[in-house]
């Protein structure tokens, strides 16, 4: 079956926008993904080893900061939405296929090292920066808050300055 | 002949869907961002309170931090936070809260603390032995036009006696009184444990404090990713 | 009115359950978009597939006029909306580091999360990377606690450092997106490639 085409960018955009705005408007708040990613870690390692987690400061606070329970936060039920929204769209354009996705020119062993690389890299600087694209970035842009845009122009001016160094992976 | 206009009104059409994407989202947004840009702002109430607003705030209860509440932003070590003690320099050496300034009330309207007390960046949390001076010091600051001004509800008097020495609750109290005496245990010994006596006004004002603010302010949403 | 939840329009479990119906929303236009595949994604860095430009900016334009709206209208109290706080050092160290982590690892959180539902091998693993390195950060947060923490500058707006008004900023914004898209479909007919 031939892959349906992708929406209009544009579209998107303003699709995207209304989720955002919408989430604005009922919530208060932008939409995000690590934030549950930390509760995730969070109550994996409270679960795991309890005494360390209420030893160790990070997850000490974010413990604290979520008394009805680590997962009961706002963001892990909206990446989960994210998660059944992506499979319902992949569904209808009949893209739902395992498989690696890389360029020609390097094995998929490489293409997943580099992809858990890139995780963790990911992983780190979302905690650091507080948010990634969506939380800090696009979030951020739409209220015009300064750390936000900051933060945007920090992830895409380090793409492009290192996007020659790894062009083979992509092109 | 007809037939010709036909085709010229589909040729029309054609045309308005050959626009391009990015052209129809300009011809969308531009004007609507021209409109926003022209129309003054909406913008949220003004800083300085009128007296009925002060006396409403006064009287919810909503410029109170509950000692609980400030006892878990220190030992987070919250940069948005600045703790104030108004209380007369001997007495803020003999103790005060950790990494709290000390600006006697008597000071409050001086130059020299303009900058650290007008600001958008930091919340002023005011403190003293009860809640009588701390809450002067809120009026003063909130009149003159100050933002994010709050009260730390109860004073030291009733810190020293909720998170210094904490009382372990009666076998027969709720659950949450037990949690709550284990937060202030834990809160305890993370601040460097230690006891204080209750300062000399009357302790018994310190034990009649509300638990909680009958009408907290609202806060907004937490956020980040 | 707005935002409900912070008014305690809705309760809180309504708020969690609207957070799951937005999550939908934000994973199936993600998807739809073709932010699944990181080598449309990490197009935009080499000018061949700018769809992350376009749909990034017009989304966040979007969002921003109609929040200026919502407010002008009295919908939305904007004071009351969370605004991300600013800390220089890790909003752009943070950046950076993330920044690399997407040229390498062809995702950001959310998309991976929009690749790994429809079966693609490398989201998942990138996924699986996201949770070491949060790991990481928990661990040796002691170290860098007193870094994250530096350079707190409150929650200021752009258009206040700026001294102009949101709509006047906004304007601006929407221009400068407009010009961007227009260097980008330049850009892909310089650079043209096939659709993944």
């Amino acid at each position: 079956m031939k892959q349906n085409k992708y929406l209009n960018p544009y579209l998107g955009g303003v699709l995207l926008g209304l989720v955002l705005l919408s989430a604005n408007f009922i919530s208060g708040r932008g939409l995000g993904a690590s934030g549950a990613f930390k509760s995730m870690v969070v109550s994996s390692v409270n679960m795991v080893a309890p005494a360390h987690a209420g030893n160790a400061t990070f997850y000490k606070e974010n413990i604290h900061e979520h008394p009805e329970g680590v997962m009961k936060s706002w963001l892990v039920f909206q990446v989960l939405g994210v998660v059944v929204g992506a499979f319902i769209s992949g569904a209808l354009a009949g893209r739902l296929k395992f498989k690696v996705e890389h360029s020609p020119k390097i094995t998929s062993k490489r293409r997943l090292i580099f992809a858990l690389a890139g995780g963790v890299l990911f992983g780190f600087g979302s905690q650091l920066g507080r948010g990634c694209t969506s939380g800090s970035a696009l979030s951020g842009m739409a209220v015009l808050s300064l750390g936000g845009i900051v933060t945007m122009a920090a992830i895409f001016g380090t793409g492009y300055a290192l996007a020659y160094f790894f062009r083979k992976n992509w092109i | 002949m007809n037939r010709f206009k036909d085709s010229k009104h589909l040729q029309n059409i054609k045309h308005l869907q050959n626009i391009k994407p990015r052209v129809l989202l300009a011809m969308a947004l531009i004007p609507l961002a021209l409109v926003i840009a022209a129309v003054p702002e909406n913008t949220t109430k003004p800083y300085k309170l009128t007296i009925e607003e002060v006396v409403g705030e006064i009287t919810d209860g909503a410029q109170y931090f509950t000692a609980d509440q400030i006892a878990d932003l220190i030992i987070q070590k919250d940069p948005s936070i600045q703790l104030i003690d108004v209380r007369p320099k001997d007495e803020f050496e003999t103790y005060h809260l950790p990494g709290a300034l000390n600006i006697p009330i008597s000071d409050l309207l001086s130059d020299e603390w303009l900058e650290t007390l007008d600001q958008d960046v930091r919340t002023n949390v005011f403190y003293s032995n009860g809640t009588v001076q701390s809450n002067q010091a809120w009026i003063i600051c909130t009149q003159r036009g100050f933002k994010n001004n709050y009260v730390l509800q109860g004073g030291l008097n009733y810190w020293a006696e909720t998170i210094l020495n904490p009382q372990r609750p009666d076998q027969t109290a709720p659950n949450d009184e037990f949690a709550k005496y284990d937060f202030r245990k834990a809160m305890n010994g993370a601040l460097g444990g230690g006891t204080l006596e209750a300062q000399s006004t009357p302790a018994s004002s310190a034990g009649t404090m509300p638990e909680v603010a009958k009408k907290p302010k609202k806060k907004k949403a937490a956020g980040g990713c | 009115m707005g935002p409900l939840s912070v008014n305690e329009i809705i309760s809180s479990n309504t708020n969690f359950f609207l957070a799951f119906l937005i999550g939908i929303g934000f994973g199936f236009v993600l998807e739809s978009s073709g932010f699944s595949s990181s080598r449309k994604l990490a197009g935009v860095f080499y000018g061949y597939d700018t769809v992350v430009l376009k749909v990034f900016f017009t989304a966040a334009i979007t969002a921003m006029l109609g929040l200026l709206f919502f407010s002008l209208f009295g919908w939305v109290d904007l004071s009351l909306v969370y605004v991300n706080p600013t800390f220089w050092h890790s909003a752009i160290s943070g950046g950076v580091i993330m920044g690399a982590g997407f040229i390498i690892g062809g995702f950001c959180p959310g998309t991976s999360v929009c690749g790994a539902a429809i079966g693609k091998i490398d989201a998942l693993v990138f996924v699986g990377g996201l949770f070491l390195g949060i790991f990481i950060f928990g661990e040796g947060y002691p170290l860098w606690e007193d870094f994250y923490k530096a350079g707190f500058a409150g929650f200021p707006k752009l258009n206040e450092v700026l001294g102009i008004s949101q709509g006047i900023l906004a304007l601006l914004i929407v221009l400068m997106a407009l010009a961007m898209f227009w260097v980008g479909e330049w850009a892909e007919q310089k650079f043209p490639r096939e659709e993944y």
